[in-house]
């Protein structure tokens, strides 16, 4: 058994992971392990920008930390923890001017000030972006930080669980896709930072390595996953590839028709239209369609053709080459053809109460960026606040470990004896998936993401979230069984992505039976979870983060944490 | 009755000769080559290997050759392979033997990314590739400010290098014909970083003589032919080999 010694592990190269990194490594070992090489990260799909009260657009000189956090928590229809969003909203100008001086090709003003957007849900025009494509330059950006300090990198390792002794984590076993073989990294310190995981949805903007893989690692050792009912519906996602066309492409003024060529946003949201939060556009786009006034049954138009060739190609020109490319539209000449689609996870892994930020209920163990619920986004994200989460929470991270120091550990013998027992319990897995002659992975990971599309989409209710729940158990049935060849040599699991791929589903299924379960049991709407049998907000009874563990008998368990408040009072989101 | 196209595939174990195997796919509205790919992995053989992430041309994992013609999968639409008009002046690409049965009009040919070591199947060896990235120094060596105000850079500035920047350090130009025979060389992708660094007006001048210093040398700059097969196949219009005239004109010649 090969295993590796280091102060920090962090899984996940993406921006968390990478500024998680950047920090820890000035002055501990730290080994930054991912899928892919860092900078195929889904971070680099990011297009539209990063939130900061910086005061740079002519309308938004008296934009505040403030007024970015109250847009926040109304945004996030008060299910977020109050202190820590006023957290990262004052931490949000730094971050960025920080980036900047690492050199992030931001785009500017004509007065050489980095450039702002106006973004949905936001009072002020506070989104920083660099064209239609900020999540890559940031990237790339903290990529190149990071091999010029030379952080430690183990790319294309696959984490399949965490090692845990009692409550306290003592690393994790990887795979490393390289050479096959079975990679245990012992640390006293484990960050999760792997993305989110819309792959459990059929449509979903995110890449084809967003699985969540952390989520069901975590989950797996007893730490609860938070708040995953609430899922971010992107309301313009390209029809066909459900890649997404960013709000930003509303931000510079585009405009959404149905097949009436009405504005229909004009009656629902009469102040901020186009810019409304995304929850409410992505209903009323699904509405639009659903009542017949859609195109093809399947899509609304989004129109740019009005801002003309010059500003498309200045401010929108990766939202222009997707369109050619995935959908043969050019949006300066025709409209662009969008529907609503999973986006974004503003659940994942529980954050303690008490503890400090990030930090989860197993010591040692901290999770950071889409894979975490710390939370910023209660029951909605803003567009622009989760590029700006990773970033500030990866650097969070970094400081708060170096000021407390290495922990203490369990004993060496414990340590090993659990490494031991991970090791074997995984090599007996292969071994089962192997003799196994059920469904194969593709089979049950179909039906799983129709399932969700299907029941626990834009629209909810009673009976198809207990449909989904049933569904849910026997997809995890079907999985127990699951067949796979040729797995068990280390040759064989040389860049072996049949294997992968099964790996991620089991971390998949879970995720996808617990926002199931999650949903049927948040009788209100609040946010992104829109429940047409319970239309209202109900505080008295929901103004709680929802925590989901698996009990003893391997049934789900509902537990509840109280949301921190006190900044701004709770009121009725209306915009 | 479903559509299908069939797929001749180069497959590879590690430490074996390459060959070549047909598949048949079912084909979907609009299904890109990539997903054809998974259709063969998920259905027909779960070894089958290659890479990918985004699926949206963003994050540079699916560099493959296509009919001879290298691409990035996710992007390219399996009905369009056979219309879709090939670059100007494309090296002749040898991967291992193609079966002389290959029918060019109805079967697709999937083949690795060139001059770089196939590992398995689609799967190549990047290590050279970025090893010669970060020579480069592609990197700000500025001290890190986290207070307002951020330095300025006038909008022209940021604009004329924004098409450099969009590098997804995919590897397609490094079909490249100098990489076929110069395995020192720093290659298009390195040289095309190099400048968007150079090229940057807030890099500082003593930074960006090192990274001209390195550049400079005979593996670098010197070693391109001008062949500019770079600028024809990048999929993001980055034109290294314009980048690294550009840096013969501004920073070697005397
Ligand atoms: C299309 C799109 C556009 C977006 N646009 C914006 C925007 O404009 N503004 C904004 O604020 N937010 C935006 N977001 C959201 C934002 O991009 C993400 O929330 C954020 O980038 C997530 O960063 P991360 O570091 O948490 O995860 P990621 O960038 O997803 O990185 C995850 C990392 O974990 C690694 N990993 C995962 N599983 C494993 C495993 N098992 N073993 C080893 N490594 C693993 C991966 O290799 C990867 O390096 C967008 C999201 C999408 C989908
Ligand atoms: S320059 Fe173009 S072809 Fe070369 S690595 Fe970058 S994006 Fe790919
Ligand atoms: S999968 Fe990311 S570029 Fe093709």
């Amino acid at each position: 058994m090969s295993v590796k010694e280091f102060d920090v592990l962090i899984v996940g190269g993406g921006l968390s992971g990478l500024r998680a990194g950047l920090e820890l490594s000035k002055k501990w070992k730290v080994a930054l392990v991912s899928k892919v090489v860092p900078i195929r990260s889904h971070s680099g799909a990011a297009q539209g920008g990063i939130n900061a009260a910086l005061g740079n657009h002519p309308e938004g000189k008296e934009d505040t930390p403030e007024k970015h956090a109250f847009d926040t928590i109304k945004g996030s229809d008060y299910l977020a923890d109050q202190d820590v969003v006023m957290f990262m909203t004052k931490e949000a100008p730094k971050i960025v001017v920080e980036f900047e001086s690492m050199g992030a090709p931001f785009s500017r003003f004509e007065n050489g000030k980095i450039a702002q957007r106006p973004f949905g849900g936001a009072g002020s025009p506070r989104t920083c972006y660099a064209a239609d494509r900020t999540g890559h330059a940031l990237l790339h950006t903290l990529y190149e930080q990071c091999i010029r300090q030379g952080v430690d990198f183990y790319d294309e390792f696959f984490l399949i669980d965490l090692i845990s002794v009692y409550n306290t984590v003592t690393g994790a076993l990887t795979l490393d896709l390289t050479t096959g073989e079975l990679v245990t990294f012992r640390t006293p310190y484990v960050i999760l930072a792997t993305g989110g995981f819309g792959r459990i949805f059929t449509a979903s903007t995110n890449a084809i390595i967003c699985t969540g893989d952390g989520v069901g690692a975590a989950f797996r050792v007893g730490v609860p996953m938070q708040d995953c009912e609430f899922i971010q519906f992107h309301p313009t996602c390209l029809y066909g590839s459900g890649i997404l066309m960013s709000e930003g492409a509303r931000g510079e003024g585009g405009l959404l028709f149905n097949n009436k060529k009405e504005r229909f946003m004009l009656k629902i949201a009469p102040e901020a239209k186009e810019l409304a939060p995304r929850d409410i556009i992505a209903r009323a786009i699904t509405t639009e369609i659903n009542e017949g006034r859609g195109f093809e049954d399947a899509y609304v138009h989004l129109d740019l053709t009005h801002l003309g060739a010059e500003r498309i190609k200045e401010r929108l020109p990766g939202i222009r080459d997707i369109a050619i490319d995935f959908a043969g539209v050019d949006s300066i000449e025709k409209p662009i053809p969008v529907h609503a689609g999973h986006h974004y996870s503003m659940g994942g892994i529980g954050t303690k109460f008490d503890g400090d930020y990030c930090e989860t209920s197993l010591d040692g163990l901290w999770a950071v960026g889409e894979n975490a619920a710390v939370s910023v986004h209660g029951a909605n994200r803003l567009g622009g606040n989760s590029l700006l989460e990773t970033a500030v929470f990866g650097r969070y991270i970094g400081r708060k470990m170096l000021e407390r120091g290495l922990p203490s550990r369990p004993s060496l013998d414990k340590i090993i004896a659990a490494e031991k027992a991970t090791l074997d319990n995984i090599e007996g897995l292969f071994k089962r998936w192997e003799s196994n002659s059920g469904k194969k992975a593709v089979e049950i990971r179909e039906a799983m993401g129709e399932t969700l599309s299907r029941n626990v989409f834009v629209f909810r209710k009673e009976s198809e979230l207990q449909q989904a729940v049933n569904d849910m158990k026997n997809f995890q049935k079907d999985f127990e069984n699951v067949s796979l060849t040729n797995i068990s040599s280390p040759a064989a699991r040389k860049f072996n992505y049949g294997l992968v791929r099964t790996l991620e589903l089991r971390n998949m299924i879970d995720i996808a039976e617990v926002t199931a379960f999650a949903s049927l049991w948040r009788k209100e709407s609040r946010g992104a979870h829109y429940r047409t049998d319970y239309p209202t907000r109900k505080d008295e009874d929901y103004l709680v983060h929802s925590m989901v563990i698996r009990n003893n008998s391997g049934d789900l368990e509902m537990h509840t944490k109280p949301v921190k408040l006190g900044i701004f009072e709770p009121k009725p989101r209306e915009y | 009755m479903v559509e299908k196209q069939k797929f001749l595939v180069y497959r590879k174990n590690p430490g074996e000769t390459p060959r070549y195997e047909r598949y048949t796919v079912p084909l979907k509205p609009g299904m890109s080559v990539l997903e054809a790919l998974f259709y063969i992995q998920d259905h027909l053989d779960s070894s089958f290997a290659f890479r990918y992430a985004c699926r949206g041309a963003i994050c540079g994992s699916c560099g493959i050759t296509i009919d001879k013609f290298p691409q990035l999968a996710c992007r390219t639409q399996v009905t369009a392979v056979k219309s879709t008009k090939k670059p100007l002046k494309l090296p002749e690409l040898t991967f291992g033997e193609v079966p002389n049965d290959w029918n060019q009009e109805t079967e697709i040919l999937i083949e690795p990314l060139p001059n770089m070591e196939p590992i398995k199947d689609l799967v190549v060896e990047m290590e050279p590739f970025w090893k010669f990235y970060e020579e480069v120094k592609p990197y700000f060596v500025r001290e890190y400010i986290d207070v307002q105000p951020e330095s300025l850079q006038s909008f022209e500035d940021a604009r004329s290098i924004e098409h450099l920047v969009y590098c997804i350090l995919c590897g397609i130009c490094w079909t490249c014909p100098v990489n076929a025979t110069n395995s020192n060389y720093l290659g298009p992708t390195a040289l095309a970083k190099a400048y968007r660094f150079m090229a940057d007006t807030r890099v500082d001048d003593s930074h960006r003589s090192v990274i001209a210093g390195r550049v400079s040398k005979e593996d670098g700059v010197p070693a391109c032919e001008k062949h500019f097969v770079c600028n024809r196949v990048c999929p993001k219009g980055v034109k290294p080999g314009t980048a690294i005239q550009n840096t013969r004109k501004e920073y070697l010649t005397p």
